[in-house]
């Protein structure tokens, strides 16, 4: 409601409640009011109103507001939702672990390269997924590098692009340079001296890892991974491209919009996938205390 | 410095993620100029696929740069006093729009493609014009521009700035577009790199939005590799690649401009 | 150059040497990082059992690269050797050397409690439970800290903080305690106070100790011997009151706090400034000796003739009545202090010097006051050509 009156610019007592009278050096409520007004307008007319008749939507479909319970009730989508959480959470827990290390590797060393290395890893934080497809068809698919290398060694070529396998290692693609970019900046901040302090009272190396570093980490590999999986989620290009049998939730949301004209099941998935994301991202929140922040993720 | 085998492990497996990454761009870049992938390089290289991508996809290429940049002016009209705003004001209602205002990142582009297909599908014209496309750009990436300069907002103590204009007589737009937006201007111009970036590599949203008309340069990369022959969507990936490297190698550099920090493990010299 | 050497004759005075705490030497140590940047110059250093040694100097002189020597977070280049009582050490690292630290930031650790923090060492020794509980009480307590154990690190205050990270350093007896900066991050004050707690900490636990500072007051108050460093090479070494009486060379002196800096001259056994002589006799302290050619009688001599520096401190000039004045300046500024009022005055050398009074003294900015020397407290270098470049060298 409060949003309202911002964008009519009515209601004056509410809104310097919230923008306070006009100070000195402080613009008055009604410049705040005019800044906002474009951005307030956007969101409203094109996100807000669109969200509110989406849900809505719903209702026209064959089961009327039931419609939100197929993801649960159809085995089929029911699948695909299952699928999609078991691929993410993978994909998140490979890619935290790789990162953890590496990120960590690289904040704590200086050599030479070091700065291209973390160049090179963070290229594709904004490959479209379908560009993310591709590469995995250039390293796992009939002509690809591992199929070439393969040959070469055991005269067989190995390709995994289209199965399961292709998905999981196009996911991983594209989660590697967020991971790696949020693993880093909470290594920075993490203070060098805490691992001085522990060496100096005696702890061997992993008991560093275990009782300092991974604690010091632990919230932004918290927030990454949620960002990690609500992308990984969301994603759709990749399995787009790759064109695999395996039905990820927006593949399905996707088939069911298109091709089947079936907008209101599609509005529902795509709301009960929207609320998944979102729910995971604020639990994250919740948990750690501290955003996470998802315009570090790029778009996949 | 002694560096012991932990060290060489730890860097090879940052070599071999660094491999997983590059190989499949470098064999792609390749593939663009090979005459025949499938005889490999002794094929010969050429420039052929790069042209013939052109003739085909010239169009989407151009409308892509052209949304880059009305993406980029209109979020950067609305999103700089956006974050003014947010930081200028943090309270619970500028929070919970900033909320909102990200939400469209958060939630999957394919959700959000569906509601204004839904809302705005109807009207005929607007829904093939290239306008409909941007929309869902400026939503996906005003978060970026007004993260990005809220960031640089909030770490320079903008009220005694503002205050410091304001008793030398500013009035409150000469302040903002004398004192504010050339100090915001570091986190205008890394928002401005990351939506131009994000605009151009855009899929999920537009693949929906699109129609034959308003194609944009990812949704015919996604044409071209379903319908085309490998060499093909290669040479149309490698222009993407060549379209996309300076703004990400820009945007690395104003990431980490001073590269004076000196080694984490090398004593900080008596403070 | 041998550091240990340039400290003057008699200079390790009796009361440094107790007993019960680990004697540590370090032996022809160097220390160049991969970089090539050469940190440490060669040099020898003794640190007897129970003393508390400071190394003093400005940012970058390499005070806290010894400390990490010491430690075994770094390892000196080839051919150096560092020794705990028999033990050498050397090439032995941090885990095993049992010493205990001391950070600027305290590093404490943010997930774990102040009972557990203290408790960290013990646990990774394998410190039986009962023994543990018991020694985390006895410390906590000895830090008047036991009020505290269940807190959570960001709730306590910086002061709190600085005793817990001392009581978990010293939890696992080690055989040296390494303090780097501890009390930087606190407001003035509180770093007094922290001070003499540890001073009294030290001296109780008789525990030897390094203590790394570029605060000469800190140093002062709690060294029993100070090392006075400057770009890698150790410039003095010496009990607080040798430095501050007795500096080897002009970075001491100023460094030390001997603000004020005069050129005189130095003819046949005096110092000459201006109209004023002064016999060498009666300074304070006096080198005037080329510390490099010793061989040469001439210029090593008391009555040899050339430049001077002169330093002193606020208390090293005094205002007095016009007729007994030997020089002249003109107030520019003047600080009220309360106990005493710090007077800024010009036209005696080429900068600015101050100098102390009375508070209650009558006195203007534009006044003109007539001053005289207090000869005790004037430190005088002799300054030879051949002397300052081989000094530079150094």
């Amino acid at each position: 409601m409060a949003l309202q009156n911002l964008g009519e610019g009515r209601s004056r007592p509410s809104f310097s409640r919230y923008f306070g009278v006009s100070r000195s050096a402080m613009a008055s409520p009604a410049t705040f009011m005019a800044l906002m007004a474009p951005g307030v307008a956007i969101v409203a007319a094109f996100f807000l109103i669109p969200l509110v008749l989406v849900a809505m939507e719903v209702a026209n479909g064959p089961d009327g507001w039931a419609t939100y319970l197929v993801i649960l009730t159809n085995a089929r989508y029911f699948e695909s939702l299952v699928q999609t959480l078991l691929m993410s959470a993978g994909v998140t827990v490979v890619a935290l672990i790789l990162c953890g290390i590496v990120g960590m590797f690289l904040v704590r060393n200086r050599f030479a390269g070091r700065s291209v290395l973390i160049g090179l890893l963070t290229l594709p934080l904004s490959f479209p997924g379908t560009v993310v497809g591709f590469m995995v068809i250039m390293l796992a698919g009939r002509q690809g590098a591992v199929g070439g290398i393969s040959n070469a060694l055991i005269g067989e070529k190995i390709v995994f692009a289209y199965d399961i396998a292709g998905l999981f290692i196009g996911y991983l693609y594209f989660s590697i340079p967020r991971v790696i970019l949020a693993v880093m900046a909470s290594a920075e901040k993490l203070d060098p001296q805490l691992e001085e302090a522990a060496r100096s009272l005696g702890a061997p190396r992993w008991r560093v890892v275990r009782d300092v570093i991974l604690p010091g980490l632990m919230p932004g590999l918290i927030s990454s991974g949620a960002i990690c999986f609500a992308t990984a989620m969301g994603a759709f290009g990749t399995a787009f491209t790759l064109a695999t049998d395996i039905d990820v939730l927006p593949m399905v949301i996707y088939t069911e919009f298109t091709r089947n004209a079936n907008i209101a099941v599609a509005a529902a998935l795509s709301i009960a996938l929207g609320v998944i994301t979102w729910l995971c991202l604020s639990a994250v929140r919740f948990l750690v205390g501290e955003k996470a922040d998802v315009t570090t993720r790029g778009g996949a | 410095m002694r560096r012991g085998w932990p060290f060489y492990a730890q860097l090879g497996l940052t070599v071999l993620l660094c491999l997983f990454i590059v190989v499949p761009i470098v064999m792609s870049a390749l593939a663009g100029v090979t005459v025949n992938v499938f005889k490999g390089l002794s094929s010969g290289l050429t420039l052929r696929w790069i042209f013939e991508v052109w003739d085909l996809y010239a169009q989407s290429i151009l409308l892509s740069l052209w949304l880059a940049v009305a993406c980029l002016v209109v979020t950067t009209l609305a999103g700089v006093p956006l974050a003014y705003v947010l930081v200028r004001r943090p309270n619970r209602l500028t929070r919970m729009f900033e909320e909102i205002l990200t939400l469209p990142v958060a939630i999957p582009g394919l959700a959000l493609a569906l509601a204004l297909l839904i809302t705005y599908g109807g009207f005929g014209s607007f829904r093939s014009s290239w306008v409909f496309i941007l929309i869902g750009h400026v939503l996906f990436t005003m978060p970026f521009m007004v993260r990005s300069v809220a960031a640089v907002m909030s770490a320079m103590d903008m009220k005694t700035l503002e205050e410091g204009a304001a008793s030398l007589g500013a009035g409150f737009w000469h302040r903002f577009l004398h004192v504010i937006m050339p100090n915001a201007m570091p986190g205008i111009l890394a928002g401005a790199l990351m939506v131009v970036t994000l605009s151009i590599g855009e899929f999920n949203l537009t693949w929906m939005l699109h129609t034959p008309l308003t194609k944009t340069l990812p949704v015919g990369l996604a044409d071209s590799y379903a319908s085309m022959r490998l060499e093909i969507g290669s040479a149309y990936t490698l222009i993407f690649f060549v379209l996309i490297m300076p703004l990400l190698i820009a945007m690395q550099m104003l990431a980490n401009p001073g590269k004076k920090r000196r080694a984490a493990l090398q004593p900080a010299e008596d403070e | 150059m041998n550091a240990t050497a340039m400290a003057q004759p008699g200079s390790q005075t009796v009361q440094t040497e107790k007993t019960g705490g680990t004697r540590i030497e370090l032996a022809r140590c160097t220390k160049t990082f991969p970089d090539g940047t050469r940190a440490l110059l060669p040099f020898d250093l003794t640190i007897n059992g129970g003393e508390t040694l400071v190394l003093l100097g400005p940012s970058g002189c390499g005070k806290t690269t010894i400390l990490r020597l010491i430690a075994g977070l770094e390892f000196p280049d080839a051919g150096g050797k560092i020794t705990f009582g028999e033990d050498d050490v050397t090439r032995q690292s941090i885990e095993k050397r049992r010493v205990g630290m001391v950070f600027q930031s305290y590093a404490l650790f943010p997930n774990m409690t102040v009972a557990e923090n203290v408790a960290y060492g013990l646990k990774v020794q394998k410190v039986e439970r009962r023994e543990r509980d018991e020694r985390v009480r006895a410390m906590l307590e000895m830090m008047h800290i036991d009020m505290l154990a269940d807190r959570r690190i960001d709730q306590l205050s910086g002061g709190q903080r600085q005793r817990v990270a001392l009581a978990r350093a010293i939890a696992l007896r080690p055989r040296v305690l390494l303090l780097d900066e501890p009390l930087t991050a606190l407001d003035a004050k509180l770093r007094v106070k922290l001070r003499t707690e540890i001073n009294s900490l030290l001296r109780k636990l008789g525990i030897t100790a390094i203590y790394v500072t570029h605060d000469q007051e800190e140093a002062m108050a709690l060294g029993d011997r100070i090392v006075v460093m400057q770009k890698g090479a150790i410039a003095q070494i010496g009990t607080p009151r040798e430095i501050y009486r007795a500096p080897l060379s002009p970075f001491v002196a100023d460094f030390v706090g001997a603000s004020n800096r005069l050129d005189g001259r130095i003819e046949q056994n005096s110092l000459v400034l201006g109209d004023v002589k002064i016999s060498l006799d009666q300074i304070g302290h006096a080198m005037t000796g080329d510390p490099i050619k010793n061989g040469d009688s001439n210029s090593n001599s008391r009555s040899g003739q050339g430049l001077a520096d002169i330093y002193f401190r606020a208390d090293g000039l005094a205002i007095c009545a016009p007729d007994q004045g030997q020089i002249r300046g003109r107030v520019e500024a003047i600080s009220y202090l309360g106990e005493k009022s710090r007077l800024t005055v010009s036209g005696i050398g080429e900068s600015v010097i101050t100098l102390d009074v009375d508070p209650d003294f009558q006195i203007a900015i534009g006044d003109d006051i007539h001053c005289r020397f207090n000869p005790e407290r004037l430190t005088v270098f002799g300054r030879y050509p051949d002397a300052r470049n081989a000094a530079q060298a150094m």
